[in-house]
Formats: C-alpha cells, structure tokens, sequence
C-alpha cells in the first residue's frame, strides 16, 4: 500500500491517488464466492411477506436495517443492553440485535414503521408527541415497540407497570418521566398536560 | 415578564412526527451505492510500543479494501489533542483503545474479521492510571515533557484562578472544614453510536457525521486533511445525542474521509458500543482537596481548592473542576492539575467542569452548615454568589427564587430533618445543592427566504441533538416575524445550505443562533415594508450574522435541586423519592421541550450520584465495564418523577430574555442526592458514585 501522508494525500487528490493508494494483495472475490453460510428464510414483516437469503451471522436488526431497508430500529449497542433494537416477533418485544436472522425465519415481525394504520398514528405516537417523549429520538422506536407490547398484554398499566414493562429501554437524554407519561397518556390512564410550574 | 405570542407556549417539536415513525433519518441509517463498511482495531494495552504491523493476512481476505495504519497514515487530528499531536493511529500506544489499524470491506463483518488478522507486534510500556501518582517523581512518562498538561500558554503548572488572600482568610476563621473528594471517568453514553459516512465525488469531499456542530466539524475536517474548506460538506440531519463529546470534528470521519480516498468508494465507519466506551471520551476523574474558612455565625471566609483531573493521555477538555463561584467568599484559591493518564480520554459532558465540582464543595458546605447547626438552605441563602467572583454584577440572578422557591414545592420544611433520624432499617433524608452556569452570548448566523406562498425557510446550521433547537428557532422566528409556526420551514445541518451557527455546545444554540433569527427577521420585516411581499417566482432574503457581547456584567443561568432519597440500610440500597429540580434559565422559549431538558439533565445527575463509574483494573489497566449494563445507565425503574419550577427572571439580553438550560440540569443533581444521603444516615461518602458497598462501608 502507497502511504497516505497529509502531504501526499493532499497533493495526491484526484484520481490518480486513487488508483495508487487501492491495490491490496489479490482481487476480492465477489461477496457470493466467500464461503459464508447462508439460509434462505421468509419473514413476514409489517404484514408484508419477505423471502430472503441470509448470512447465518446476521442479526435480526441488520436483515431489518441493512437488507429490507427499515431503519427505525436503532442499534444502540448491538449486546441486548439498550431496548433500541426492540421489535415484535410473533406480538412479543424482543431485542432484534439479539436474534439471529436465521431465528426469526416463519415468523411474524413488528416494527415501528408498521404502527401507524392507513396513515392514522397509533395513540402511542400521537402521546409520543404531545408529551415529549423523543428527546434525540435514538430509542424511541425501541420505547414505542416495548410500550405497544405492554399496552397488548395489559391495556390499562399504572406508572409502576409502565416503567417494569419498558426497564429494559434505555432512554439516555434520561426523558423516562415524560415516556411514562405517555403512555398512560395513550392507555387513557393520565391526561397528557406538563406540570410546570412557571 | 409580558406573554408573547408563540414564545413561552408548550409546544411539540416540529419534527415529532418523524421521530415516532421511524421516518428520521440518522447517519447509520444512510446506504450509499457501493458503500464499505470499516472498523477500526484497538489496542488491547494501557501503553505499548508497536514494533511491527503485518497486515498481510487482513489484505489477503477477500472483500478487504483499505487498511490504515500509522505506516501509511501519519495524518493528524488536531481536536483530539489541545496541547500536543495527536496522530489518527499514535505509536506508542497510550491506553487501551487507542487506535492501531482501521480496515474498510465489503461489508461489516468483513471488515471486523479483518481487524482481527492483523496482526500487531507490541512491546508493553509501564503505565499510570491515578493523576496523583502520574505527578510522582519516576511514573511513566505518557507525553514528552511530563504527566503534567502544560497550560493553553504552555506553562507547567496549575490551572491556577486567586482573590483576595487565602491565608489571610484562614487565619481569619472561627473554624476551618477540611475534606477530600472524588469523581470518576463517567462516558457520555448518548444511544447513537458513533458511526461516519464519508464519500469522494472528484475532488469534493461529503462527510455525513452525527456532529454537535456542522460549522466546527466542517472547518475542522479541511484543517487536518488540508483541503480548501469548500471542497468539504458535513451533513447531520439527525443525531442521537452526544452531550458534549461531538463538537469538534472527530477521528471517525477522518478515517472514513482517508478510508474512502484510499478505497475508491463511499466509507461508512461505524465504532460499537465498547469502542464509544473506551475510545471517544467521557467525564473527567477527579480528586478534590478544600479547606474553608468560615465564621460561628456561618460567613464564609476563605474557600481553597487543590484538584486533579485525570485527562486520559491527550488533552482534549479543561479538566476543569467549578462550583465554588456560587458563593461568595473575599478569599479564594483554585488550583487545578490536568494530569495525564493511561486510562480512557476525558472532556466534555453536560456541564464540563462542574457536577463533580458541585459535588465536592456543596458536600463539604452541606457538613459545614450541620456543623454550625444551620439549616442548609438558610447556609446557602447566606453565602450564596449575589456578584460573579464577588466582582461582577450579573445581569440577572434568579438564584434566591431558586431556592426559595424549590424548597416550598419540595415542602423542605417537612421532608428535612436531623441527621440519621429515625429508626427501622428504611431511613429517608433531604438533601439541596445548587449550581450556576455561564449563559454565553456569542457570533452566530440566520438566513430567512420568504417566497410567495409565504413561507419562511429559515436557514440555520443547528443540528438538533436532541434539544429540539429546530423547533426552539422555529418559534423564535414565528414570534419576530408574527406568523403562525406552520410558515416557517427550518432547514438545518448541512454546511452547503446552512450558515454558520455556533453547534450545540456549552448550551449556546438558543442565546447564539437564537439572537441570529431575531435579527434577521427583522431584517424580513423591513424588506416586507420597503418591497412588499414576494410575487410568482420572486423570493425575498434577510440574513444576519451577530456577535453581541457583554460589557462589565456576567450572565449566568442559576439552579437549585431538592432531593429526597430513602436508603435501606441493611442492603445499601438508594431510591430516589422526590426530586424538585428550580431553574433560572430566563424565560422559557418552549416549556414542553425545556422541561425535558431538565428531567433529562436531572436523570443523568442521580446516574453520576449513585452508579455509573468505569471501572479499571489495577493490574492490567484495563477498563472492566464498557456497555450500558456495566455502566449501570439509569433505567425507566431507576428514575423518579422530577416536578421543574421554572424562575423566570427578566434578562435584558439573550433572545426574548432567554439564557442557557441544557447543561445546568445535570450540575447540583449529584450534590443533591449526596446530601440526601447524609440526611438519612447521618454518614457522608465522599466519592463518588455513591453505592451500595461504600453506603454500607460507612454505616459498619
Ligand atoms: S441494540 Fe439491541 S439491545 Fe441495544
Ligand atoms: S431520546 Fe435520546 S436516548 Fe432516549
């Protein structure tokens, strides 16, 4: 390899540093050639039937970001510490960076980009907003998927259980008073109105 | 205060909906066509030589397509470093995660495989992980010319700050309190990963950058990889978090810049959690030596401070440790060592230099008030600053309300007591601690285009980290200019359509930029007057740069906290039971948004009070705990409801009299809960964090 020195780099911009700084010993072989396992798997995500071919090493979080292009699942630490990973299989939160690809094959999966129905917000959302849930938003998918959850098993939660249901979302702009409220807010538990005092 | 019309309503954020349908867009999210992925190899030790590199097993793996190494690479990275170089790849090594190697693939799993055949030659060095032994005659020397960080004149000694004369002050004393604290390397820990898209068209570099402030990250690219600062663009649309540990540029996206160049395709590097753990920076360690002089009848006589910092190998923050201006006090010494170690990078996190600070002196004033038989607020409404320094006037100084006024919402009356009172093994204390944080004015710019369907697109290169500052801009322009929020359209985080504003740092965005947006805004409205409203395709254009400043008067938002806390005695065990969080910040340009700062800042406090640490090993110098469940981040169980009262003093500067809020929140919260603590017990724990083995080491 050339080196890559500031000066060089600089006086090298162009195609010609390109063409110098690339050869590495051998050609790539095209990523189908590698002997990767692979499985083919269908997924049924958001109600819409995949048919994929997957890598055996792929986690759930990245066939959902990377392959079928849906985003709003966040990988916050990819370890199964944070909850922004979270989505539904088969009605159930699980943290999706957790589970192979290979798992979830025959399964039914949940993402927040499957909450909203015919362009009308789930009442999570719609509390969501009014009372500030997101903050810098990274695990508000997460803290949606975790809260529509327990909103299935348990309409009507009070604070205690809304907070035991979602413990496993990190939230590190630390907004969980407002996320709590939220969702009582949506299980039609709390009015949703920030207690200020000015 | 008089109500204005958009200003000071509770209002969502503008772009809300995009944040709960998964629709915002975040720098990982982003695929380019032929795009790598890249990883970057560490090093496994606290301070080593590399003797050699061999990379050929990494190059011969199909889908490698760049590697980086100091042999190739000498390029710098001067905003991870203030006072001396700092190499993207440094050989030595001096803590482990310092970068050795960074590899771009095919795809990501390519690319960490190939990280893991290169194959490094170290030879270990001796390290240091405490700032008081790396000052010791014979420690291992991290930097040349000594573990000591010279000062921004390069001098070797003490960030140093004196009034009056503290000996003098001493020696006038009834009583002297000394005591010792600490504080540990806490990591930022903003859920976003660190991850960089870099791609080449021609000449032209693009940089997509979870980034605090386009404006520095974009000049601050072309500084170290020398190109002319309008080849480079940075883009940041949406960000997750960062509090404090992005507003320069960082190594990430020169590697991806150097990767993509190199590769001939569009880099995306991505750092996993333990890498943002060990390799980007966290909180500084502290150690904290004071003495105060103080009368019988509780005036204050003289406050001294020793301190050292621990700022990882290269200087990148100030190390600072702040708290003492909030009272007055004739006689003052602060000096404060900056001390290089062979632990993780230290600088900014909300609030730099003052939770830790806060910390220590409202402890030992919180013991000195005991001590005289006061109560702790009457001690702190006493002695607290009126003057900044005893010498300037501020421009408004709500901290009195601040305090009064929380500690009627918090029923101080009720919920305080003596130490330690009570029987059973659940004992339940209050505790109060206060702060104050420097409400900067400053250079910034605005844009407004009106164009005949009369919306207002109002250019501002904010990024938005989760402060709702988009929306903060959006309100203060429907305000200016009288228009519903619905005309105003923010465009934001990009270097090609936004101008420069100061990035979200140092709480600035709202006084800054804020101040830019009213500014041109009349600018509009005076256009309006002269040339009427824009017809067809025509587009009317106001823009402002400003740089207000202070002459001879010290702005600073104010802050008290009361918490109450209930500590099991048998099991060490800490809740939080009751949390008042009183702010002076102003007036409150959105109470909805402003009021999670607070919540936010104040969760983050009670973390820094009772959990998180990262934690060393003596032996190996290794970190121990690099995730969010070693770290003990604070969860949904953990967090208490937190009741704001707002303080709204009129400021005759800052935008509609608005000051500073986001970072305040965090600095009285570890104080609070400390003395709370103490409250309940009647023992003190001076380091922190505050957990279950020190509470049930004191009470033994
Ligand atoms: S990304 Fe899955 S739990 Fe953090
Ligand atoms: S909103 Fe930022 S982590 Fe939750």
């Amino acid at each position: 390899m050339s080196r890559i020195s500031r000066r060089t780099f600089f006086e090298g911009t162009g195609a010609g540093l390109v063409a110098s700084s690339v050869p590495l010993r051998g050609q790539p072989a095209p990523p189908a050639a590698r002997t990767v396992p692979q499985t083919a798997i269908k997924l049924t995500v958001n109600g819409r039937v995949h048919r994929i071919t997957v890598e055996d090493r792929w986690t759930l979080v990245e066939v959902l970001r990377d392959y079928l292009g849906l985003t709003g699942s966040k990988i916050g630490c990819d370890r199964g510490e944070c909850g922004a990973c979270t989505v539904l299989v088969d009605g159930k939160n699980v943290y999706s960076c957790s589970q192979l690809a290979v798992w979830a094959d025959g399964r039914t999966v949940e993402t927040v980009e499957g909450l909203a129905q015919n362009g009308k917000l789930d009442p999570l959302q719609q509390a969501f907003i009014r009372c500030d849930g997101p903050q810098c938003g990274f695990c508000t998918s997460g803290q949606l998927m975790s809260a529509r959850a327990l909103l299935n098993r348990n309409p009507h939660p009070n604070a205690e259980e809304v907070r035991a249901g979602m413990t496993g979302n990190i939230c590190r702009c630390g907004n969980y008073n407002h996320y709590v409220e939220s969702v009582l807010a949506a299980a039609g538990m709390r009015s949703a109105q920030p207690r200020t005092k000015a | 205060m008089t109500s204005l019309q958009t200003v000071g309503h509770p209002t969502s954020r503008i772009d809300a909906e995009k944040r709960v349908t998964g629709a915002a867009t975040y720098t990982g999210d982003l695929r380019l066509t032929g795009m790598l992925y890249a990883r970057v190899l560490r090093s496994p030790h606290p301070h080593a030589r590399i003797r050699h590199i061999d990379l050929a097993r990494a190059q011969a793996l199909p889908g490698v397509k760049a590697i980086l190494t100091r042999e190739n690479c000498d390029v710098i990275w001067a905003s991870g470093d203030m006072r001396n170089k700092r190499y993207l790849f440094n050989n030595p090594v001096r803590f482990a995660g310092d970068a050795v190697a960074a590899v771009a693939a095919i795809d990501r799993h390519t690319a960490e495989q190939a990280t893991r055949l290169i194959e490094v030659d170290f030879e270990t060095l001796p390290f240091v992980l405490d700032p008081e032994d790396a000052l010791q005659p014979g420690a291992p020397e991290i930097q040349p010319g000594g573990n000591l960080s010279p000062t921004a004149r390069g001098a070797r000694g003490p960030e140093t700050y004196r009034r009056g004369d503290i000996d003098q002050g001493l020696g006038a004393a009834d009583r002297v309190f000394e005591d010792h604290y600490t504080s540990p390397h806490i990591n930022n820990a903003q859920l976003e990963p660190r991850v960089a898209i870099a791609q080449w068209e021609a000449d032209r570099l693009t940089v997509f950058t979870p980034t605090q402030g386009i404006s520095n990250c974009h000049t601050e690219i072309a500084r170290d990889l020398e190109l002319p600062p309008e080849k480079v663009r940075v883009i940041c649309q949406f960000m997750g978090g960062g509090f404090g540990n992005k507003n320069q540029d960082h190594d990430f996206e020169l590697m991806a810049a150097l990767l993509a160049k190199s590769a001939g395709a569009p880099v995306k590097l991505e750092f996993t959690r333990k890498e943002d753990f060990l390799s980007v920076h966290g909180r500084w360690p502290t150690k904290q030596y004071y003495k105060v002089g103080v009368r019988n009848d509780g005036t204050l006589t003289a406050i001294q401070l020793r301190g050292y910092s621990g700022m990882g190998p290269y200087r990148k923050g100030t190390g600072g440790i702040a708290g003492i201006d909030i009272y007055q006090c004739p006689n003052v010494e602060r000096m404060v060592y900056p001390t290089y170690t062979n632990k993780a990078v230290a600088a900014n996190l909300r609030g730099p230099d003052y939770p830790q600070g806060v910390f220590g002196i409202e402890s030992l004033m919180d013991d000195i008030a005991y001590a005289l038989k006061m109560d702790p607020v009457e001690f702190r409404l006493k002695n607290m600053t009126r003057k900044f320094q005893d010498q300037l006037p501020y421009t408004s100084n709500g901290l009195e309300n601040c305090i009064r006024r929380g500690a009627e919402a918090f029923e101080w009356k009720k919920r305080w007591h003596a130490p330690n009172e009570g029987s059973g093994p659940l004992k339940r204390g209050a505790g109060m601690a206060m702060g104050s944080f420097a409400s900067a004015l400053g250079r910034s710019s605005a844009v407004i285009e009106l164009d005949s369907n009369g919306i207002y697109h109002l250019h501002v290169g904010v990024t938005d980290i989760g402060t709702a500052a988009k929306t903060t801009m959006a309100l203060i322009a429907a305000e200016e200019l009288g228009v519903p929020l619905e005309k105003i359209d923010v465009i934001w985080g990009d270097t090609a359509r936004c101008p420069y504003s100061v990035g979200e740092s140092g709480s600035r965005t709202t006084t800054h930029t804020g101040w830019a947006v009213i500014e041109a805004a009349k600018d509009l409205k005076r256009q309006i007057v002269e040339k009427g409203l824009p017809k067809a395709n025509a587009i009317l254009t106001a823009a402002a740069n400003t740089n207000p400043s202070l002459n001879g008067v010290a702005r600073f938002s104010f802050v008290a906290h009361f918490a109450e806390v209930e500590v099991d005695t048998e099991l060490g065990h800490v809740r939080v039971t009751k949390y008042v969080a009183a702010h002076d910040s102003g007036r409150v340009v959105n109470p909805l948004t402003a009021e999670s700062q607070v919540k936010g800042g104040v969760t983050m406090g009670i973390g820094m009070a009772l959990h998180e640490e990262l934690l060393y090993d003596r032996a190996s110098g290794l970190a121990l705990n690099t995730g969010y469940y070693g770290a003990r981040i604070m969860t949904h169980r953990d967090t208490p409801e937190v009741e704001v009262v707002w303080v709204q003093t009129e400021d005759p500067y800052g935008p509609y009299g608005a000051k500073t809020l986001g970072e305040p929140t965090i600095i009285p919260s570890p104080a609070a809960v400390a003395n709370a603590i103490y409250n309940a017990i009647g023992k003190r724990v001076k380091d922190l964090p505050i957990t279950r083995d020190k509470i049930l080491g004191v009470l033994a």
